[in-house]
């Protein structure tokens, strides 16, 4: 904590909360990508088992990680308000729907699953947002690049999983929408910055800068180039494409590790006087860390 | 209609911490978490500077963020503006603790222990045990507020019903009391006051007014 | 009462006197048998200046109380060789073997006679800050008092590096140890680096809060920005140990440009500003009276200063005859000599002391030390009366006020002076709104200073000095400080030897200087709540000689650096563990100004930890079994205890031949103060104040104000010509040149009738060069130290709660260095400094504020401990390593201040 009231690094959520981030989020996308694929009659088997894994695996992080673990149920009292309660009431039948799916190969499943990976993607992303004592994720504008981070990672996941076990009809349209989801990426990713300017403390603004490099380096020029040289070189196709997604999925989780562990600077405190002493007067206030 | 609000004058204020001190003693907080603290700040630039010590702990916001967030309902609001917490509902995510605005809220799962060397007889004799794994804040001494209105003692005024920290403040530059009754002890500094909330532009109308000036 | 699970609690009524701004009372809630919370009393909240609040530091003694590092049973060291780098090897006792191993001591001590070889007490006894530990060590100071003359002369630091110099000359000039503003009152208050935020304690705080509410301006003058500084109305940033130079500014403005508006009555008739001074510099006297002469603008003549309606020239050059009495009665008759009055050399002497010089050397815009003195003036309503108690007072709500390091050490004696001069310019010296003095320590009686005022012939008050004449003089120290053979203003109270150059005791035992006796170790020394080896100057050179002591026994809380020393460590009940009853009220330093007066009792509130016992049941066991037991209790009874048990109307003695339980002295003593608070009426015993805590009577707040006593005895105020003084020193020194002394040469040139401003820095500078052949350009920095609210010295420091709140508050645990001066040196906040001297060096880890002058480094406290458990680990830096001990540094008053120059290197990036 800091004598003088300067905004500190938030040690409340940890790298544990911020998987589910990484993973539900990723996971969540892939089962959205791989609902619109089921629709193109494609198969959703593989994705869907995927998807969930993902999703299961980040929340199971964070009910472990409660403080009170036995109480995990009572997540669900307060959906009224709380996002958090909302992302878990979608949660229960997303998991469920993805099983019921992957097991009964049945689209119209997969598609209700889509549907509820989507709402799961938003809540996460409201999550975020509610955290007003975060300056950098209360912003709006975080949203979006949560949304769009998400379906990038799934869709490079979707590639990842059409290259490896195809179908191959598959590889060129999801690669095409990889392309379009890492444009969509990386413009909410600047709308983000752009509106966060002079709203965070400054520690937590030279987080976001020095993400910026390679964000959009590895995350976003690196893939389209390698798209682009798989798109001429046929023999070395499906090699680059799976690279390029990879690099599109690291640079995603990076990202949010980034902006839940490391840009997570708290509000700190401010006054807006320095109390008169006595025959004195008052002065100008300070808010330390702005 | 009552809320009940704290007032520090930081014209009186010394930092001495005696507050602090005070609340950590009446909730047998853990080594580390103080419900109640004082900020150092400096300001200006030598020679031209000034220093302000400003108590901060829970606001106990009208509006509070950390009560929409969570999940269990165990963050709850009472009329008479008290936020409070409910430590057998809490599941200890610690999303309340990411929405306030005010670095107000602790979570901490060791029992409390001073020295490595072993507990002391008062750390043994007050566990709190169900306030570990959970979130915890100042409680505007709740109990003390509820006893003075079972017991016809007017919070702020009578000792038994008032808050540990104002009691303890040796500057009486924390008051406590009902910003509802324009003739409150709260009231009165107010009007009589120049004062400011903080972060008050984030629109959780906090319930701890800040006095910088006589009127 | 009873908890909602059927336990029991209670709220038990004792006191705290932790530091010397008590004693505050308080309540400590009990559950089950345990303490859990500290409160205020609310039931003192009307009759205590405190509001029946204590400070953050009472909130500590739970910890303190239970703390597991606490040494819980007798203990004697098992490997005699004594150094830091030994494991004393303590191993547990019993009280039958801890107590007749000292009583053997003791035997032996008195079959050899109480004095050694070099005619020192062979018995030694140190106790720590401000005289605070007497109000824990129950019965002990009649046990002391019973084996025979004892050497206090070890001190730990209070006294010559607080306000010692303020100690002497308080006593002088106020009848009082230290000097307060009269806060409830005044409208102004200048303040020479008083830090009274922090060393105020609850009575200091809630009064200058007050005083703030009423729109009080206090300018805080001061190197860095203390929690004072930050709560003042201005902060002015001077140069250390400069601000005798800009007390004399301000003097200048007020004698050479103001004269008119000053209080000229006032200086007439209450101070001796008219008094004629002889060409010598002594007064010029009567010859048949021999009492020093005014002379009468009326008449035309001098006459006798008590001469009734004489209107007292303050100005001019007059011829005039009379006679002239210097050093030892040496006389002169003077024939129609051109003299002066006291007040024309004041203005004389003070005529080149323009803001403009003050200036420069405090670095301080000269405008400001102008402006300052003016706004002095401007609140000092010269002329107004008040009437407090019906009683009608000049009303001079201005004040000024010194801390440490301006009232101590070289400088000293100026800053002392032009402060109590400038409330005298004003006539706002002891009256409602001025400058007051707090409680009588030197001068008798102890317990009420208007009763300590006593007429001297040349009308002022009289004062006990040590005698300098042939015939008096104490050529031979009776104690390792020789306080009364150097020192003529410490007098001779119980609390004169603690006030002497304590750091001469501790150097002799290296190296006697010249013609004076090699000091020997004591036998025997008792130590109790006092840290000589982490709160004195160069603590090196002190555990060194710690280690040479032969037998030290030390009561002891928790294993710590002096105490690593010590031979036997007997272990008390702390401060919520045993009994005792004090005197509260009245008025008591630093700012305790009551409307009450009594006693307050100190009581296990729950019973003691382990096998600790009660101070009392100590003193009376060592007393029996040293077989002093009736000269024990005799004292006792005529008062050692603090109650005089037999008085004109109550007789509570106990029987000298029989063992007194702890209980039975306190009865008898609660019994005593009942009596005396009544006259006799009433007799409540311990039970009785077991259950209420205090007990008190009326003061007069017209006793607030010595003003009112010098008036009823027609008395003036000695300033600002020290005729005594002058003649004093002239006698010392030749005393000591008799003996081929003049190791204390610099020290007699203070004896001056009016300061000489010598320039203070570089005093030091030249001191340090001197005697460490070093070039102070490598020594940038000022290094300075300050109180912490939090702690009460270095005593404290150990409890984990204190740590932990403490570091809420900018400057805690490490060097405090101005932030542009860092960035300039590519320091950043937690690197870790080495802070050199040119004694020697400590590390720590920067913390960069704008509130400190550039050239200026700050150490809070004294925090370096290095066997205190749990401070152990906190790795703090400290002055204390850094500061030497030397002749050179010493004043008049034999005090040395906190102060060095220094220079930093990084050692190590932050963590
Ligand atoms: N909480 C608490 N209170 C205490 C004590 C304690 O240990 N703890 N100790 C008690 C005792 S024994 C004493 S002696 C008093 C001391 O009480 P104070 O003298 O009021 O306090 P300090 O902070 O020790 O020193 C006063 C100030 O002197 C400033 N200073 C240093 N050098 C100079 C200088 O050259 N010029 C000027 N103008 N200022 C300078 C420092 O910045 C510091 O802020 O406190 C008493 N009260
Ligand atoms: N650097 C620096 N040094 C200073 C000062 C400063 O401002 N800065 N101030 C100087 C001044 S003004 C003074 S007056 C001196 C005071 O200096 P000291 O008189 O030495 O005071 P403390 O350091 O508090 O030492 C108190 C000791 O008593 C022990 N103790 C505490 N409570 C109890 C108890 O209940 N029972 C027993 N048996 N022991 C107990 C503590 O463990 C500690 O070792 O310090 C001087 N030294
Ligand atoms: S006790 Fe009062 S004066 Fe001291 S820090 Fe707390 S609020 Fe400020
Ligand atoms: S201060 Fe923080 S914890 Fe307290 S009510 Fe407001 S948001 Fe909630
Ligand atoms: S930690 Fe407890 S109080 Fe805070 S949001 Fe979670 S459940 Fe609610
Ligand atoms: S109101 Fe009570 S709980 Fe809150 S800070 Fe003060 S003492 Fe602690
Ligand atoms: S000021 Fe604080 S530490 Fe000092 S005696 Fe009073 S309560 Fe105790
Ligand atoms: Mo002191």
């Amino acid at each position: 904590m800091s004598v003088g009231g300067k905004p500190w690094l938030q040690s409340h959520w940890d790298w544990h909360v911020a998987l589910n981030f990484l993973t539900g989020g990723s996971g969540s996308g892939l089962l959205v990508v791989a609902a619109l694929g089921a629709l193109a009659g494609y198969p959703l088997t593989v994705p869907t088992w995927v998807g969930l894994l993902l999703v299961a695996v980040g929340l199971a992080q964070v009910s472990l990680h409660l403080g009170r673990p036995l109480r995990a149920l009572s997540v669900l009292r307060n959906p009224r308000t709380s996002w958090m309660a909302r992302e878990a009431y979608v949660a229960a039948p997303l998991l469920a729907g993805a099983g019921l799916a992957a097991l009964l190969h049945s689209t119209l499943l997969g598609a209700v699953t889509g549907l509820l990976a989507a709402a799961f993607l938003y809540c996460q992303a409201r999550i975020l947002k509610e955290a007003r004592g975060i300056p950098a994720w209360r912003e709006p504008r975080l949203l979006p690049l949560i949304l769009a981070t998400g379906l990038a990672e799934g869709t490079a996941l979707y590639l990842l999983i059409v290259i490896a076990v195809g179908p191959a009809g598959a590889q060129f349209s999801s690669a095409v929408l990889l392309l379009g989801a890492l444009v969509l990426r990386y413009a909410t990713w600047r709308g983000y910055r752009s509106a966060l300017r002079g709203q965070a403390p400054r520690a937590a603004l030279r987080v976001l800068e020095r993400a910026e490099a390679p964000f959009a380096g590895a995350g976003h020029v690196a893939p389209l180039l390698l798209l682009a040289v798989a798109a001429g070189v046929p023999s070395a196709q499906a090699p680059l494409a799976a690279l390029a997604a990879l690099a599109a999925l690291l640079a995603g989780w990076g990202l949010k590790f980034a902006i839940v562990t490391r840009a997570g600077y708290n509000q700190g405190f401010a006054i807006t006087h320095t109390p008169a002493r006595g025959a004195g007067t008052g002065g100008l206030g300070s808010k330390p860390g702005w | 209609m009552t809320r009940y609000v704290m007032v520090a004058d930081l014209e009186r204020c010394v930092g001495c911490q005696t507050c602090t001190a005070a609340c950590k003693h009446t909730n047998a907080t853990a080594p580390g978490v103080q419900w109640r603290r004082v900020l150092d700040m400096e300001v200006g630039e030598y020679p031209d500077v000034r220093r302000a010590f400003v108590p901060v702990g829970c606001m106990h916001c009208a509006d509070p963020p950390c009560m929409h967030v969570c999940p269990s309902t165990a963050t709850g609001q009472r009329a008479d503006g008290l936020v409070t917490i409910d430590y057998d509902l809490c599941i200890g995510c610690t999303y309340c603790a990411v929405a306030c605005p005010y670095q107000a809220r602790y979570m901490v799962e060791e029992p409390n222990q001073a020295y490595a060397k072993g507990r002391m007889r008062h750390e043994r004799q007050r566990e709190e045990s169900e306030r570990r794994g959970v979130a915890q804040k100042c409680t505007f001494c709740i109990d003390r507020i509820d006893y003075g209105h079972a017991h016809g003692l007017t919070p702020g005024i009578d000792p038994a019903a008032t808050p540990a920290c104002v009691n303890a403040c040796i500057a009486s530059a924390l008051q406590f009391g009902d910003i509802e009754d324009p003739q409150s002890n709260v009231s009165q500094l107010l009007a009589t006051h120049e004062h400011f909330r903080m972060h008050e532009e984030l629109g959780t109308d906090p319930g701890f007014y800040y006095l910088w000036e006589g009127r | 009462m009873t908890t909602s699970d059927g336990g029991t609690v209670k709220k038990v009524p004792t006191y705290c006197y932790q530091c010397v701004a008590g004693p505050d009372l308080l309540t400590v809630k009990v559950v089950d048998g345990v303490a859990t919370e500290v409160e205020p009393n609310f039931a003192a909240a009307e009759v205590t200046p405190s509001a029946g609040k204590v400070c953050v530091k009472a909130f500590g003694l739970v910890q303190k109380l239970y703390n597991p590092n606490r040494i819980l049973t007798p203990m004697k060291r098992t490997n005699p060789k004594k150094g830091k780098d030994q494991d004393p090897g303590f191993v547990p006792i019993s009280w039958d073997e801890a107590l007749d191993t000292i009583a053997e001591r003791l035997k032996a001590v008195q079959a050899k006679g109480p004095n050694d070889s070099s005619g020192y007490p062979r018995i030694a006894a140190s106790f720590g800050g401000g005289g605070t530990p007497t109000y824990y060590m129950g019965t002990l100071p009649a046990f002391l008092s019973s084996i025979g003359p004892i050497d206090f002369g070890f001190g730990s630091g209070q006294g010559v590096k607080c306000y010692h110099s303020e100690h002497l000359y308080g006593e002088l000039w106020h009848r009082a140890f230290t000097v307060a503003p009269d806060t409830p009152n005044t409208d102004y208050i200048l303040s020479f680096g008083y830090n009274i935020e922090a060393s105020g304690g609850v009575c200091g705080v809630k009064r200058h809060a007050d005083a703030r509410a009423r729109g009080v301006k206090r300018v805080q003058i001061e190197p860095h920005l203390s929690v004072t500084g930050a709560c003042s109305a201005e902060w002015v940033p001077i140069r250390p140990k400069t601000d005798a130079a800009f007390m004399f500014g301000l003097l200048h403005v007020m004698l050479h440009e103001q004269r008119k508006r000053l209080d000229i009555p006032f200086l007439k008739q209450r101070t001796t500003s008219p008094y004629l001074v002889a060409p010598n510099g002594f007064f010029l006297r009567d010859p048949a009276t021999r009492k020093p002469l005014i002379y009468c603008l009326e008449r035309k003549r001098a006459v006798p200063f008590d001469t009734a309606d004489a209107d007292p020239a303050l100005e001019g050059t007059f011829k005039v005859s009379g006679i002239e009495i210097g050093a030892d009665d040496d006389a002169w008759e003077h024939r129609l000599e051109k003299v002066q009055p006291a007040f024309q050399k004041l203005l004389d002497h003070t005529s080149e002391y323009t803001p403009l010089w003050a200036g420069r050397i405090c670095d301080v815009p000269h405008k400001v030390i102008r402006r300052l003195a003016l706004e002095f003036l401007d609140h000092a309503r010269v002329g107004e009366t008040v009437e407090i108690e019906g009683r009608e007072l000049p009303y001079r709500p201005v004040s000024i006020v010194l801390g440490k390091t301006v009232n101590n050490g070289w400088g000293g004696f100026d800053c002392c002076w032009a402060r109590t001069l400038m409330a005298c310019l004003v006539g706002a010296l002891e009256v409602p709104g001025g400058t007051l003095g707090t409680t009588v320590r030197l001068n008798r009686p102890a317990n009420d200073r208007a009763l300590s005022v006593k007429p001297h012939p040349d009308g002022f008050m009289d004062y006990p000095m040590n005698p300098t004449d042939k015939a008096g003089w104490l050529a031979k120290p009776d104690v390792r400080n020789a306080n009364r053979t150097l020192i003529p203003l410490v007098a001779n109270s119980p609390w004169s030897q603690a006030l002497g150059p304590t750091h001469l005791a501790w150097m002799q035992q290296q190296k006697a200087p010249e013609h004076w006796p090699q000091a020997t170790p004591p036998d025997i020394w008792f130590v109790y709540r006092t840290n000589p080896a982490i709160s004195f100057w160069d603590t090196d050179q002190i555990t060194a000689v710690l280690a040479k002591f032969p037998f030290t026994v030390c009561f002891a809380l928790t294993r710590d650096e002096t105490n690593h020393f010590a031979d036997i460590l007997l272990p008390d009940r702390t401060d919520l563990e045993g009994l005792q009853l004090i005197r509260v009220g009245g008025t008591k330093f630093i700012e305790q100004f009551w409307d009450y007066q009594g006693f307050a009792l100190r009581q296990p509130v729950v019973e003691g930890q382990g096998d600790a016992r009660d101070f009392t049941w100590i003193a009376t066991e060592l007393a029996r079994r040293s077989g002093v037991l009736d000269k024990y209790v005799g004292a006792i009874n005529r008062g050692a205890a603090g109650v005089p048990l037999k008085g004109e109307h109550y007789d509570f003695s106990l029987p000298p031949d029989e063992t007194p339980t702890v209980e039975a002295v306190w009865d008898a003593s609660c019994r005593a103060a009942s009596a005396e608070l009544t006259e006799g009426a009433e007799d409540q015993g311990l039970d009785w104040y077991r259950e209420h805590g205090f007990r008190l009577a009326p003061f007069p707040r017209v006793k607030w104000y010595l003003y009112a006593a010098i008036e009823d005895a027609g008395l003036r105020f000695e300033l600002p010509y020290q005729e005594r003084l002058m003649r004093i020193g002239k006698q010392l020194g030749r005393r000591l040149h008799e003996h081929g002394i003049s190791w204390w040469d610099e020290q007699l040139e203070e004896y001056d009738p009016l300061p000489e401003y010598k320039h203070y820095p570089e005093m030091w500078e030249k001191a340090l060069e001197r005697n460490f052949k070093v070039d102070m350009r490598d020594y940038p920095f000022w290094a300075v130290t300050a109180r912490s609210m939090q702690y009460a010295w270095g005593g404290n420091a150990g409890i984990q709660v204190m740590r932990e709140v403490a570091e809420n508050v900018g400057g805690h645990g490490g060097v405090v260095l101005n932030a542009g001066k860092a960035a300039e040196l590519g320091l950043a906040d937690g690197d870790l400094v080495e802070v050199r001297s040119p004694l020697n060096a400590t590390r720590g880890r920067v913390v960069t504020r704008q509130g400190i002058r550039p050239d200026t480094v700050l150490m809070i406290g004294q925090f370096d401990h290095w066997a205190t458990p749990f401070a152990k680990d906190l790795k703090l830096p400290s002055l204390n390593k850094l500061v030497p001990m030397l002749i050179d540094l010493t004043d008049s008053t034999g005090s040395g201040a906190d102060l060095t120059r220094v220079r930093l290197t990084r050692v190590e990036d932050r963590r």
